[in-house]
């Protein structure tokens, strides 16, 4: 412990206490905490890049229904009207709520659709072993990015409005509510399957050569 | 007492967790190249002034309302806790409870809890610091969740809007509440969990076993 400089590789660093520990040999599927306070120091994971890349371009597609389709309708009285994601924000745009809009449309649209296409473009580059220099740039806005998504936030909103919505008039459910469920889960899988232990590692490698 | 990276010289990237040795406090990572410093720098003014930003923005987002529902043409304006208040009186519970969660308890404890952490990196506390980390979790985790009526008040103004039958708009106190979620996120992001480990070890240490050798263990 004494000649860090000989021994880097061996040791990690907790992110949240601080704490040097020698580096724990685990399985993919595995994860290794910190006996300190916890927190998750690194895992590995099953075919992290072949998933990735089926989930990341599913949510991709997904993308275009999700927040084009009308998700719930209401009808009273002969009266009918029903409204996407994309018409939240144009209403709200269209009401002078520029800031709420811009909200709105940075954590349930900016942020995803980038935070996938950084995952997918990684995935894709990892796999086939083209790794660049702006590659560094995209798995660290990927990282920036993570905590800032709230597809998950949106869909309770959804879910919220739906149950205060029935008792007031008749409600439709559309097909962009199906795709933005199947979106949901999409992008949460992709953090599940994106291993960044690996994706660091062989970046460093490839960019050494 | 456990060895810190700090005190070695060792820095650990925040973004693609390389241990480095510090040569300088600001440095660039060799793997993914961001500058880093050893710890946040100024971590502490920064969170204490987005938690201020947000303490002020809770005042006017409970205060004005959050929409306006129109029925037969009769505008009426419901605040937050209003809101909360007609549910109740309906028999709305579930709905109640979460929206009263979401967007009155979450917001102010996520604001005390920010509070207690800034504290207690100054000093050690009789929380130990385990429990102060979970607490620092747990504030960073309800982060996102206080949107949901941001969220909520978007979607009904779009749906609801049946002409002169009824119809639903957004009104000032939504503006002021998506902001005060983005400040203590903002504030919870900024914050350097590790200074409250630092405080820990400048307390005088009991017990000597300092060369015990850490351990990561696997599960």
């Amino acid at each position: 412990m004494a000649k860090p400089a000989a021994s880097l590789n061996n040791i990690v660093v907790c992110r949240r206490c601080d704490a040097v520990l020698s580096k724990p040999k685990i399985e993919p599927g595995q994860k290794a905490t910190c006996p300190g306070c916890s927190a998750l120091l690194y895992e590995l994971k099953k075919n992290p890049m072949e998933r990735t890349m089926a989930v990341s371009l599913a949510g991709l597609l997904l993308f275009f229904p999700a927040i084009l389709l009308p998700m719930i309708g209401v009808s009273a009285a002969g009266t009918h009207n029903e409204a996407s994601l994309i018409d939240c924000i144009i209403i709200l745009l269209n009401t002078d709520y520029h800031i709420v809009a811009f909200i709105v449309f940075l954590f349930t649209i900016a942020i995803p659709i980038v935070h996938l296409l950084a995952a997918f473009y990684i995935a894709v580059a990892v796999h086939f072993n083209k790794i660049s220099q702006s590659l560094l740039v995209f798995f660290r806005s990927y990282h920036v990015l993570d905590s800032w998504t709230m597809l998950h936030v949106f869909f309770l909103g959804v879910v919220v409005s739906i149950y205060k919505i029935v008792d007031l008039a008749e409600l439709t459910v559309g097909g962009g509510l199906m795709s933005f469920v199947l979106l949901l889960i999409c992008s949460t899988l992709v953090s599940v399957t994106l291993d960044h232990h690996y994706v660091w590692e062989k970046m460093e490698q490839a960019l050494e050569d | 007492m456990k060895t810190s990276a700090k005190a070695m010289g060792l820095g650990c990237c925040p973004c693609c967790h390389k241990v480095v040795k510090m040569q300088a406090e600001t440095q660039q990572c060799p793997r993914c190249h961001r500058s880093f410093s050893v710890r946040k720098i100024n971590s502490l003014s920064h969170t204490f002034a987005w938690t201020i930003a947000a303490l002020v923005m809770l005042v006017p987002a409970n205060l004005y309302p959050m929409m306006i529902y129109y029925t037969l043409g009769q505008p009426e304006a419901s605040t937050i806790l209003e809101g909360i208040a007609t549910f109740i009186q309906f028999g709305m519970y579930p709905v109640a409870i979460v929206i009263f969660i979401a967007s009155f308890v979450v917001p102010l404890a996520k604001i005390i809890g920010l509070f207690i952490l800034m504290y207690h990196a100054k000093r050690a506390s009789k929380l130990t610091v385990k429990q102060q980390g979970q607490l620092y979790h747990i504030v960073e985790f309800l982060g996102p969740w206080s949107m949901l009526d941001v969220f909520v008040v978007a979607i009904m103004a779009a749906v609801v809007n049946l002409g002169f039958l009824s119809s639903i708009e957004a009104a000032k106190g939504i503006t002021y509440f998506g902001l005060m979620v983005v400040f203590t996120m903002l504030a919870a992001e900024s914050f350097d969990a590790r200074l409250l480990w630092d405080a820990q070890d400048q307390k005088p240490q009991t017990d000597d076993s300092q060369s015990q050798l850490n351990q990561a263990g696997s599960r």
